[in-house]
């Protein structure tokens, strides 16, 4: 018993955080398909985009690794930790942004042409205003 | 400069787009003149770094600000995205200049006009670079850039457009971050984004996990952006209800370059083949045949012109995908030759829609009675593209197929050449269908433009009563684009052997 506690304690520790963001990535997609309003769509999109945020920056993480910047002296390569994933979730993370940006003028332009944002409303009108 | 020539295809357009709103704010018609500039200048070097590949014989690299790979961003430029990156190139110049009417001619209304035009050139910067690239994370920004103009311009479109707009930005966003974690699997891997790089570390890692994981993850998203059944699901309604004046482009190149991307990293940068890679492209193919009958028989039912065209795309996107999980010399020129003649061919064929839409507000196949007689110049482009999108000799759209049976007979895959010729057949039917009311209808269509006379620009005005069935600025595209599938068809064999084949057997075959 007391090893199987160990065990999973191990595979916690280890793995532990990569399945939170495969639950989160879970979850977002889950949202996405079986919500019918559609800023609760949005919402579970941006949960899907920050799951993948998430385990860029897991996997670039390193333990006892310190800042990319030559402070005082310079390091070993291994002693810092890797800034490639930082540097493109910065960009992944403008992506999201514009498309949350998008997706919300997409919304306020939905919402004056049906007067409504849920999706069961706006099929059942058969798309007319 | 010509060792510039790569970045400037993307560069050129994009200043372009940048003084466009400025240029407009000073006078209206200035702006989309800068735009149009900026797309002839990318047309230009396209044809020029084509020309320098083809005379070389080697492939161009291009490296940002002097960085070397892997650690910048390369621009590779070989003899298959050479051809693909001209192909993008002369589609969304044709576009750009064929929206000009569509545009409010209303002098107030400058800004509309801007942002129409700055949407259309993002949209093909994004595809530029995405067909230029050698970076795998880099082709992740030019698809969202690619992506977020298009949602704008299927969101001015017609009435629903808004709705597809925000179901194709939904969709395309898990799109976008399937294929975002798939090049996180691989750079977990190997600890390199530059493709060519990413192609010799995975050397031998043919059945990790993670390349497994991370094939499957690219599939999904390259599937959804190409519309691969049954990820298809935003395509429909966002090719009804975009912009006609932009439909052209996002029916007929928005789909087409994702394909490309999915080519590049199947063959370029998992070469290994494994059981497990087998039988993604087992999956493939069967996902590409169930596309091709399903959007085959789903256009039977269907009476409005661009629905029948929306669906029919989900058939031919089925073909390139069968050309890559046939996956031999023939398969993947089959799949090339597809990219570029189906591009130019329902690029001609949404030309067609929006002309029709213009002209006389027809949306619905049955409306179309006797217009050749009114508008020949629309009636030849449509005539032209509908037989090559059946398969006729000696249209483009025959020897892509022609290819691609080849390549199946090689490999022994008869059901493949069986479900060619059998979606040939149900094209056919959807397409002397529409045909045949062209024709055969009697005359209902009443001069009727969509857009109220006043509010069109100056050069549309002469419209009513005018010589030209259209205006010039839709002639030249029409006219090209029926020339463009007459010509891949001619010239298919040079096309393939002076240009395609060095690239294919080195750089996808290698």
């Amino acid at each position: 018993m007391t090893e199987m506690i160990d065990k999973l304690e191990f595979f916690l520790a280890d793995r532990g955080i990569y399945m939170l963001s495969f639950v989160m990535l879970a979850i977002g997609i889950y949202g996405m398909v079986v919500c019918s309003n559609y800023m609760k769509k949005l919402m579970c999109m941006n949960i899907l985009q920050v799951s993948i945020i998430f385990f860029f920056l897991t996997f670039g993480q390193k333990e006892g690794g310190t800042l990319p910047v030559a402070l005082a002296e310079v390091l070993q390569a291994e002693e810092y930790i890797n800034p490639v994933p930082h540097a493109l979730m910065l960009t992944a993370i403008v992506v999201s942004l514009g498309v949350t940006g998008v997706g919300l003028a997409l919304l306020m332009k939905i919402r004056d042409i049906y007067g409504t944002i849920e999706e069961d409303e706006i099929t059942g009108k058969g798309g007319g205003k | 400069m010509m060792e510039h020539l790569p970045v400037l295809v993307i560069l050129l357009p994009l200043c372009g787009i940048l003084l466009c709103p400025l240029l407009s704010w000073i006078r209206a018609s200035w702006g989309k003149r800068a735009v149009m500039c900026g797309l002839l200048g990318a047309l230009i070097c396209a044809v020029m770094q084509l020309a320098q590949v083809v005379q070389s014989g080697e492939a161009i690299h291009y490296w940002m600000g002097g960085w070397m790979p892997p650690f910048g961003i390369e621009f590779v430029i070989d003899g298959v995205n050479g051809v693909v990156v001209v192909l993008v190139s002369v589609i969304s110049f044709l576009t750009a200049l064929y929206s000009s009417p569509f545009q409010p001619h209303d002098r107030q209304k400058w800004f509309q006009t801007a942002g129409y035009y700055v949407l259309v050139g993002f949209l093909a910067v994004g595809l530029l670079g995405m067909a230029s690239t050698g970076d795998a994370f880099n082709l992740y920004v030019f698809m969202e850039i690619t992506a977020l103009s298009g949602y704008g311009l299927i969101a001015i479109g017609e009435e629903k457009g808004p709705i597809a707009a925000f179901r194709y930005l939904m969709t395309g966003t898990i799109g976008a971050s399937m294929y975002l974690l798939g090049v996180g699997f691989l750079y977990a891997a190997t600890g390199t984004l530059n493709m060519a790089d990413l192609a010799h570390r995975l050397s031998g890692l043919a059945d990790s996990p993670l390349v497994i994981l991370s094939a499957g993850c690219l599939i999904v998203g390259f599937g959804i952006k190409m519309a691969l059944f049954p990820l298809h699901g935003w395509q429909p309604a966002a090719h009804s209800y975009a912009h006609p004046a932009a439909d052209p482009m996002i029916a007929g190149i928005m789909i087409k370059v994702p394909a490309y991307g999915m080519l590049r990293f199947f063959f370029c940068v998992f070469r290994e083949t494994s059981p497990v890679m087998q039988l993604f492209f087992d999956c493939i193919g069967v996902m590409a045949v169930c596309g091709i009958l399903f959007g085959s028989l789903k256009a039977l039912r269907y009476d409005t012109y661009n629905k029948i065209l929306a669906y029919s795309s989900i058939g031919q996107v089925g073909y390139i995908a069968l050309g890559f999980s046939i996956g031999n010399f023939y398969g993947i020129v089959g799949a090339v030759l597809h990219i570029l003649s189906h591009a130019c061919m329902k690029t001609g064929l949404f030309y067609t829609s929006g002309a029709l839409k213009y002209r006389y507000g027809i949306h619905v196949t049955d409306e179309m009675g006797q217009i050749y007689r009114k508008m020949p110049q629309t009636a030849v482009t449509m005539v032209v593209c509908a037989l090559s999108m059946i398969g006729l000799p000696p249209f483009a759209g025959f020897f892509s197929k022609w290819y691609l049976a080849l390549g199946a007979i090689e490999n022994g895959q008869y059901f493949y050449v069986a479900v060619l010729i059998l979606s040939s057949l149900l094209s056919a039917i959807y397409f002397f269908r529409i045909l045949e009311k062209l024709f055969m209808n009697p005359e209902t269509a009443k001069e009727m433009p969509v857009i109220p006379t006043e509010e069109m620009s100056e050069e549309s005005r002469p419209l009513s009563g005018g010589r030209l069935e259209l205006p010039w600025q839709m002639l030249i595209p029409l006219a090209a684009v029926a020339l463009a599938v007459v010509g891949l068809g001619l010239f298919n064999s040079a096309l393939v052997n002076d240009v395609l084949r060095a690239a294919v057997e080195e750089v996808f075959l290698g």
